[in-house]
């Protein structure tokens, strides 16, 4: 069992991690294990502020929140198709109404955002397929 | 003199021409780059290109280097002119030995970087190369050392431009990052400390060479490159083209095009470009073209933090060097990155005589943890010091929101600048007007009968009092408010009016600015 603390979006998170892989593979430097188990630990902390009702699907294209504001318009629907540069929500921040845009073509997988929501910068609002 | 003399001089002129030969130039070619000399060609006006050191030779005997030929040593160096000025320029070539930098083809780069200086002309550096050449051990480290120190030197004297043109690893990619401005060409260039291979075995992540240091990445992510270009060829007419927005050294002035665009050209849309809703936003680039002699705007870092537009224009023929919020990318707020471009763009401007054009429409500093433990509070110093540092002819001219710590960033009247201008639309306030009644008139808005009705109507009020350009102009922070249809005209005036301009500061060995 290894201590690790990490820190997510600035909060810290002590974890602990238990190699149950036995002996590790000999090429790989021992100083190497550190940064390739902290990969794990970061899913925790982005459930935990929230507790969302829906989780973002994998894969997909996902829009994240730039900054902290709150949802104004979501100009979308679950099933639409959407184009590159289309603008799909409306968040308002920094005293503006910050026009959100597909950055690709697809369709909306999923919409995890209601009007009127706080998001946090970094908050999956939309996933585009 | 005998014929046979001339025929061996040309002779080897040709050989060294061909670089590393017929096969490899097709390679290169094939790869969808230029070689070494078609770049020069494309660089310099027709005819121009005076060569130097063609008959260099390495020295060394290591490895069977001894029985390596390396035709002009893997660079090709020289001068010539670009739209009638000199410019110093060196150029890589990939085909002789990888492009690879050893002591004799640092030597040549040191050699126009000496001269550079000493003639007072900008120096253009194509890089195509696979990096030290190994077999030359520390010499070409010591290589790598003499370049850098002469591109530190050279820094604020001469113009120096970079284009990443093929690989730039390891120590190579310092010098380009001592330079001013770096182009880099999409998909052909790659710029990294530590490539794929390296990190995959020290940390085991997978990387592909284009994601982790390819054209796009340090344009939109890192930030360590300024300019994006498709080919070899835009990319060096984009160079051209930034050459002639500079002036040849930090004694001069930029060169002057007659505009045809009239300077009175009134702009009657700017009269109603701002959204009635001080929340909706515009796009802050379609200001700066109609304010450009004949629309013209050359983006400095158009991919990377967006929410702070910089480039430059020409105003009455002049260079000028803008600074703009972007409202329409992260509500136009100042930033880490935006900070960092913006900066480095006011003292890339300073350094060269270039005046500079603030246009302001900014709601604040990004807030957020990320944001603090970045150390935005050193990183926004940076505007602060670049703005007050600078001496060349400074305009303001505010658009819309100026709040704060922030308008203060965007060089208002205190940090020097000489001229600020205001449309009746801009607010210039400690905040905005809801949190702003929220602090002062807590209270009041407590104890009412209809708090609601009471703190909209102290909203109202503060608004429409302290949300305008006319308190600060009382003060005489703002020296006129303008109708925004006539800005070309009066930015032409102003920039006309401060073209004398002298200012001095206290004698220095360098400034601390905060990095």
């Amino acid at each position: 069992m290894k201590k690790f603390n990490i820190t997510v979006n600035g909060n810290s998170y002590e974890v602990e991690v238990e190699e149950i892989g036995g002996v590790p593979s000999a090429p790989v430097a021992p100083r190497a294990a550190a940064p390739k188990a902290a990969p794990a630990p970061q899913a925790a902390p982005k459930a935990a502020p929230k507790a969302a009702p829906k989780a973002a699907v994998a894969g997909g294209s996902q829009i994240t929140a730039p900054m902290p504001g709150t949802i104004f318009d979501i100009k979308v629907k679950e099933g639409d198709t959407v184009s590159h540069g289309d603008v799909v929500l409306v968040l308002e921040a920094m005293k503006m109404e910050n026009e959100i845009a597909a950055p690709v073509d697809g369709t909306v997988a999923q919409i995890l955002v209601k009007t009127g929501e706080s998001v946090n910068g970094g908050d999956v609002m939309i996933v585009i397929e | 003199m005998a014929m046979n003399k001339l025929e061996d001089l040309r002779q080897r002129k040709q050989k060294i021409a061909l670089g590393g030969g017929v096969e490899r130039i097709e390679k290169q070619h094939a790869s969808g780059k230029l070689t070494a000399r078609e770049r020069i060609n494309l660089l310099f006006d027709e005819g121009t290109f005076v060569e130097l050191d063609a008959f260099v030779k390495h020295r060394c005997t290591n490895f069977g280097m001894e029985k390596v030929d390396a035709p002009a040593e893997g660079v090709v160096t020289g001068y010539g002119q670009v739209n009638g000025r000199v410019v110093y320029a060196f150029s890589q070539d990939f085909t002789v030995v990888g492009g690879s930098l050893g002591e004799m083809h640092a030597a040549k780069i040191c050699k126009v970087l000496d001269y550079a200086v000493k003639v007072g002309a900008p120096v253009v550096g194509l890089n195509d190369s696979g990096g030290a050449r190994i077999q030359e051990a520390v010499d070409a480290l010591s290589g790598y050392g003499n370049i850098f120190f002469r591109n530190t030197i050279a820094s604020g004297v001469i113009p120096q431009i970079t284009a990443i043109m093929g690989p730039c690893a390891g120590g190579a990619v310092y010098s380009p990052a001592l330079n001013d401005f770096i182009f880099m060409v999409d998909k052909t260039s790659q710029m990294f400390i530590t490539g794929p291979q390296v990190i995959k075995t020290v940390t085991g992540e997978e990387v592909s060479a284009e994601a982790l240091g390819g054209a796009m990445t340090h344009n939109s992510v890192s930030g360590v490159a300024q300019f994006f270009e498709q080919t070899d060829e835009a990319c060096i007419e984009e160079i051209r083209r930034l050459l002639a927005f500079l002036p040849s050294n930090n004694t001069e002035p930029a060169p002057i095009f007659e505009t045809e665009d009239d300077i009175n050209r009134l702009i009657p849309e700017f009269d109603s470009i701002i959204p009635d809703n001080p929340n909706k936003p515009y796009d802050v680039k379609d200001i700066i073209h109609a304010l450009a002699d004949g629309g013209d705007f050359m983006e400095y870092q158009e991919h990377f933090a967006k929410n702070i537009v910089t480039g430059f224009i020409r105003i009455n023929g002049q260079s000028v060097g803008v600074v703009a919020n972007q409202p329409k990318v992260l509500a136009g707020c100042l930033d880490i990155n935006a900070s960092d471009k913006a900066a480095r763009f006011v003292r890339t401007c300073d350094c060269y005589n270039i005046p500079l054009l603030n246009l302001v429409d900014v709601p604040g500093f990004l807030p957020g943890t990320a944001q603090e433990y970045g150390g935005i509070i050193r990183h926004g110093a940076k505007m602060l010091y670049a703005y007050s540092e600078a001496t060349v002819p400074k305009v303001t001219l505010i658009l819309r929101k100026a709040y704060g710590g922030s308008y203060l960033a965007m060089c208002c009247k205190e940090l020097g600048a000489d001229i600020v201008l205001a449309w009746p639309t801009a607010q210039i306030a400690v905040m905005g007007a809801s949190g702003a009644a929220e602090i002062i008139f807590r209270k009041e808005i407590k104890s009412a009968d209809d708090p609601v009705a009471e703190r909209q109507r102290i909203i109202d009020n503060y608004e429409a009092e302290f949300s305008t350009p006319y308190k600060a102009a009382e003060r005489g922070f703002v020296d006129d408010v303008i109708e925004p249809s006539s800005s070309r005209a009066r930015l032409v005036d102003a920039f006309n009016m401060l073209a004398s301009k002298r200012e001095n500061r206290p004698g220095k060995k360098h400034g601390n600015i905060p990095l």
